[in-house]
């Protein structure tokens, strides 16, 4: 399985979601395949999880999505363990697994190439509703199936290691560009104004 | 912390609209953590990281909540990747409730803080973080209306480090 086949089957089934993604290939891939104004391209690892797991606690009636990598979670574990507590009920997580920091471009394994196990680890954590998907029927079935389900839900997508991201073009928009172009696509459809934003 | 203060810290914080507050507890301030858990106006967020606290803030904040993060000196830095990040460089306002131990104000400073107390204020500047010394309850309800305003204006973290009669 590599990662773009399971993005491209999740672009098809955004309509409301807000989807959040980390640093790593599947941000420039996601933003290929996806002009969704509700798409926050946050470049940072470890930080998307925490990210998405705010916008499900302020915005509950709102499905987000957090997309993410394995160097990014195993960089914030903890976050595990408050999802597991937390439970939102709106919010789906995407750890694409290739067991490797291919940002490196030594492609340097992850420990989740050796003994780790994400799956265990969320399930430790108190994360029930866990579970690894090792190829695209899986995907398709248990993965996009969760779109539609009111639970948390955290996918282990084990994808093959894949350099697709560097031959695609990056986002043309910047951090704060995107920032804006997301809290104002929120401010459309939730009718409200977020505080912070400008009024010129 | 005299329960007068905690009543009036928690108070001010809803005046300035504060609606949302991560947390990991901390010795001077925690008197106002059952008063924030009480409070049907405030959702209040316990978090295992303060890295994470800032991060589900922020995530808070761009869903349209005035959030904060309440936390204990030693969570600037073990937060500092999150604060420079999602914080300045996104560009998210949080304000950041601070339980300023070991510095020079703290009034149970001893051996075991002051080195964390001597490098946190430093550490805020390194990172271009806007903050504020509150030392007593003096005109407490302004200071955080100006802090909050200030996270707003600027789009970024900006630092209430609580001292001296807060740290009693």
């Amino acid at each position: 399985m590599i990662r773009y086949e399971c993005l491209e089957l999740l672009a098809g089934r955004m309509t409301d979601q807000l989807v959040v993604t980390s640093q790593s290939g599947q941000r420039i891939e996601w933003a290929h395949l996806s002009r969704h104004e509700g798409n926050l391209l946050v470049g940072m690892m470890g930080c998307a999880v925490g990210v998405a797991t705010g916008l499900a606690l302020a915005l509950p009636h709102r499905k987000v999505i957090a997309l993410d990598s394995d160097g990014s979670v195993l960089l914030s574990l903890f976050n595990l363990a408050t999802l597991g507590n937390l439970r939102p009920k709106n919010l789906v997580v995407y750890v694409f697994d290739n067991g490797v920091y291919s940002g490196s471009r030594i492609s340097y394994p992850t420990a989740t190439s050796g003994n780790t196990n994400l799956e265990a680890v969320a399930r430790g954590a108190g994360i029930v509703n866990a579970h690894t998907i090792r190829d695209i029927a899986d995907f398709k079935q248990k993965g996009i199936d969760a779109l539609a389900q009111n639970e948390l839900a955290f996918f282990v997508c084990k994808v093959e290691e894949s350099l697709l991201h560097r031959e695609i073009p990056r986002p043309d928009t910047d951090l704060a560009e995107n920032k804006y172009t997301f809290v104002r696509y929120l401010e459309r459809t939730e009718e409200k104004s977020i505080p912070f934003v400008g009024r010129g | 912390m005299r329960d007068d203060l905690a009543k009036r810290l928690v108070q001010s914080l809803k005046d300035a609209g504060i609606n949302f507050v991560t947390y990991l507890p901390e010795t001077r301030l925690s008197q106002i953590i059952p008063l924030l858990r009480d409070d049907p106006d405030l959702e209040l967020i316990a978090v295992s990281s303060e890295q994470e606290a800032v991060t589900i803030a922020a995530g808070a904040t761009l869903g349209g909540k005035q959030a904060a993060v309440y936390m204990e000196n030693t969570g600037i830095y073990v937060s500092s990747y999150s604060l420079l990040t999602v914080g300045k460089q996104l560009g998210v306002p949080v304000l950041l409730i601070v339980g300023y131990l070991g510095g020079v104000p703290d009034q149970r400073n001893s051996f075991l803080y002051a080195t964390i107390g001597k490098h946190t204020i430093p550490v805020l500047q390194g990172m271009g973080i806007d903050y504020m010394l509150l030392e007593d309850g003096v005109n407490l309800e302004g200071k955080i209306q100006d802090a909050v305003r200030g996270a707003n204006a600027l789009r970024a973290p900006f630092a209430l480090l609580f001292a001296g009669e807060f740290s009693i």
